[in-house]
């Protein structure tokens, strides 16, 4: 196991060298002159070249990029231009709103799918599964943008349920809980759908194997036989997409961030692009693909640990 | 056998959880659950802004955005007052007088304290705050705000002189009532190291700094050793918000007392407007205006630039995308400004008769193809594709190429290499200041290459800018710019759009106060029957 895991975890840092490289020759590469930006229409020539020097703009991007990582290897991702604060100190303040949101949106969707796709399995082709089938397709189908407008103007407009915008007071966990009820239903309503059927494809294939069977020859308990036996397998599949899930609904907050006005990694990420603020950019992706290769690896840990055959395999180097 | 209840808490089976859980959400929806007002709580009010801050140091700071905090947490010697104009009254100062061209007299009310102990304002602190702008070790980017400022002599505890290298006649609007101008404590920013950002030292102004939360809000809290009219509000809560319809919903579901809407939202707001409620649509300092490469091979010849002027019909223009709200513009100054023009030279509706005919002249095949940037903002794309409608009537095809406001910003820029001589149509916009130059500063042939994307160059101009400048006669600097604004118009280069609208929703609970340019003056709102 130990062994799987270290393999794995080389290949995600590689991935994550790779991407990080890639967003930065990209952001580099898209026109436009962050001093302009940032500095705003007053702003001397000299003043310009004095920005660009300071961020290192001026050097060739190959150098640019090994300034890059000789920073991060101290942990230094450098300063935002605008306000003189650390990039860490930024990103860090942002990213616990964003992953809150993800997790709870997540989990939400996984406490939801996972049952229903596990009833519509067992009770195949009753109004309960067929209902379910129609219930994911149009979780699925509705775009999340279109679900958190909608939320926001039946549950915070009109009957003014919650709350419309921010992410509630610090240190106020319980005005912090209410604030996420709907950016979180926004972001993981889909997933719900999503989840299910997934569950429910994996389990009918599960029922259908021998040691199910055998199971069931020897008398165990139905329930017994069904999340012990069948779901333990079915979920391996699922797994690895919540693995991804979680990956993809850090940069997918964004909608539910602007739309919600909460703070989060997503909305720092886009207001970086639209300014150019390399350094600020930088530091989100850094994080945000940081935790889609450590959320795709856990995904991976926990599938060999649900499945021995898998361990063995990569264990062996197979 | 009787088997036992797994326990989800000591005492409470998964059964009883699930039993009574489900009691209590029948309940709900059969009685509905309370509606919970999360509308203006106590003394507490709550804004939207535009954009985040980035700095409130006056220094650096780059956008209105920062200004309406600065303002109601600092005071300048003069401040605008809250009618709706330009018009400047005392605000730190108890006097302050033009002495002559380059002379200005100010003294300083007694006992306005500074926060966290920086103790009283001093005349010093006006020399500090102002001197710091024109000192070449600070860089500060709002250095032209000063315009020609030499220095500051300090008289006493209480009163100085400023004295001009040349006259200047922004000086008042821009420099002391600006948010250039704002007093700051020396000895607190000497303790921050001379400069700050986001989290300014003291403050003396009628409400304090008391937290910024990065891309959530900045709280103010009334100051207590105001010695002014006491604040109404206990709190001001400014929330970042960038985008208007989520300022929107947020206002709708009660939980802003005052936000800037988007112009196509009015319309729907009147119609049905949200509980006590207000909409006041005042004039923008945003002028937009479509420009023309005068050096691009398709433009040069001044018949073809002059044939668009007259085929784009600018009140369609306004009324589509800003669905009327608006009023067609004269030129870059807007109305209420020294300078403003009546009407414009060429008619609003354009003349596609004349606009052919000179198109004719020029020996122009048709159709002409030209291309056209504009940033990427829906109401820009709207203004646009009008445009786009009225050019292909007297037979000019448009394509229109949209792209992002940091790319855009960077098309008609000489010194990032060749793509400024393939720019031809553009849709422009700039906020203005408080005083005229600043509308039509970036014309000049100084800023070739830089801001002026039409590459018009007149020598007039440039000397009229000049000389405009210098001259604190308001008839006579409003015959120079209106001859400036004839000039630009003459050359082919532009075609005036709108001076724009800013409109902000407010709640009937406040009595707001907003600047000549729309922007909200948080110092200034109070509560009904509070008094002025």
């Amino acid at each position: 196991m130990l062994r799987f895991i270290v393999r794995r975890g080389l290949l995600s840092l590689l991935i994550l060298f790779l991407a990080v490289s890639l967003m930065f020759g990209m952001i580099h590469m898209v026109p436009g002159d962050p001093a302009t930006v940032m500095l705003g229409p007053k702003a001397t020539p000299e003043m310009k070249a004095e920005f660009s020097r300071r961020l290192g703009l001026d050097q060739p991007l190959a150098v640019q990029l090994g300034r890059f990582y000789a920073g991060l290897a101290r942990g230094d991702l450098g300063e935002d231009p605008f306000t003189n604060r650390e990039v860490t100190v930024i990103v860090w303040e942002q990213l616990p709103y964003t992953l809150v949101l993800v997790l709870v949106a997540i989990g939400g969707a996984s406490l939801l799918g996972i049952p229903l796709g596990c009833f519509s399995a067992i009770r195949r082709n009753s109004l309960l599964d067929r209902l379910t089938a129609v219930m994911s397709v149009a979780f699925i189908a509705i775009p999340s943008f279109v679900v958190a407008l909608y939320l926001l103007l039946w549950l915070a407009v009109k009957w003014r349920w919650f709350p419309a915008m921010g992410a509630g007071e610090s240190g106020n966990l319980a005005d912090q809980a209410h604030h996420l009820v709907l950016p979180a239903i926004a972001l993981g309503l889909g997933w719900v759908g999503y989840i299910a059927r997934m569950v429910r494809a994996s389990m009918l294939e599960v029922m259908e194997e021998n040691h199910i069977r055998t199971a069931r020859a020897f008398g165990l308990p139905e329930r017994t036989v069904i999340v012990h036996y069948a779901l333990r397998i079915a979920m391996l599949p699922t797994v690895t997409i919540l693995g991804m899930g979680i990956g993809t609904m850090l940069s997918g907050a964004l909608f539910a961030e602007i739309v919600f006005s909460r703070p989060g990694i997503g909305k720092l990420l886009y207001e970086a692009v639209l300014t150019r603020n390399y350094p600020i950019v930088m530091g989100s992706v850094l994080v945000t693909t940081g935790f889609f290769v450590l959320s795709t690896l856990a995904s991976d840990i926990i599938n060999a640990m649900l499945d021995p055959r898998l361990r063995e395999r990569q264990g062996s180097g197979e | 056998m009787s088997r036992k209840e797994p326990q989800i808490w000591p005492g409470i089976s998964r059964r009883t959880f699930i039993q009574k859980s489900s009691l209590v959400l029948t309940g709900l929806a059969v009685t509905g659950v309370p509606e919970i007002s999360w509308a203006v709580h106590g003394d507490t009010l709550h804004v939207r802004n535009y954009q985040d801050l980035t700095s409130l140091d006056s220094v650096s700071s780059l956008s209105a955005a920062e200004g309406i905090i600065s303002a109601a947490i600092n005071q300048n010697l003069l401040r605008f007052k809250p009618d709706g104009t330009w018009d400047t009254q005392l605000d730190a100062a108890e006097s302050f007088e033009q002495i002559d061209e380059t002379h200005y007299a100010f003294r300083l009310k007694k006992g306005q304290l500074f926060s966290n102990g920086y103790g009283e304002m001093t005349a010093d602190d006006v020399k500090f705050s102002f001197e710091r702008m024109v000192d070449p070790a600070m860089n500060a980017l709002n250095r032209p705000d000063m315009g020609p400022l030499s220095h500051v002599d300090v008289h006493d505890r209480y009163s100085g002189t400023f004295v001009l290298d040349t006259p200047y006649a922004a000086f008042i609007p821009v420099a002391v009532a600006g948010p250039s101008g704002e007093i700051l404590s020396r000895k607190a920013v000497t303790a921050v190291g001379g400069r700050f950002t986001t989290e300014p030292p003291c403050s003396s102004g009628p409400y304090l700094f008391k937290s910024w939360q990065a891309q959530r809000k900045t709280v103010l809290v009334r100051n207590p050793q105001w010695t002014g009219r006491k604040p109404d509000f206990e709190e001001i809560h400014v929330y970042a918000m960038p985008d208007p319809k989520t300022a929107e919903m947020a206002f709708e579901a009660g939980e802003l007392d005052c936000a800037w809407i988007s112009v196509e939202t009015v319309e729907p707001f009147k119609q049905n407007m949200p509980d006590n409620s207000s909409i006041r649509v005042l004039p923008s300092g945003r002028n937009y205006w479509l420009g023309m490469n005068q050096e691009n091979p398709a433009l040069t010849d001044i018949r073809v630039r002059q044939a668009i002027q007259y085929a784009v019909d600018v009140e369609a223009v306004v009324e589509a995308a800003w669905f009327g709200l608006a009023k067609v513009s004269n030129g870059p100054i807007p109305e209420g400004m020294v300078g403003h023009r009546d009407s414009a030279l060429i008619p609003p509706k354009g003349d596609p008769e004349k606009a052919r005919q000179l198109l004719s002249e020029a020996g122009v095949e048709l159709p002409l193809r030209l291309r056209m940037d504009v940033n990427s903002d829906s109401l820009e794309l709207t203004a646009v594709q009008v445009m786009e409608w009225s050019l292909r009537k007297v037979g000019i095809e448009v394509d229109i190429r949209p792209q992002d406001n940091s790319t855009f910003l960077t098309i008609g820029r000489e010194d990032l290499g060749d793509q400024w001589r393939d720019v031809q149509l553009f849709m422009q916009s700039f906020t203005g200041l408080a005083d005229p130059y600043y509308s039509l500063t970036w014309f000049t042939s100084a800023q070739l290459g830089i801001w002026n994307w039409e590459r018009f160059s007149s020598e007039e101009f440039d000397r009229l800018s000049d000389q405009a400048l210098a001259t604190t006669d308001p008839a006579a600097r409003s015959r120079m710019y209106r001859r400036m604004q004839d000039l630009m118009e003459e050359s082919g280069c532009y075609r005036f759009i709108t001076n724009s609208v800013m409109p902000q929703i407010y709640r009937n609970t406040i009595k707001p106060a907003f600047r000549a340019d729309g922007y909200t003056m948080l110092r200034e709102i109070r509560r009904p029957g509070s008094g002025s």
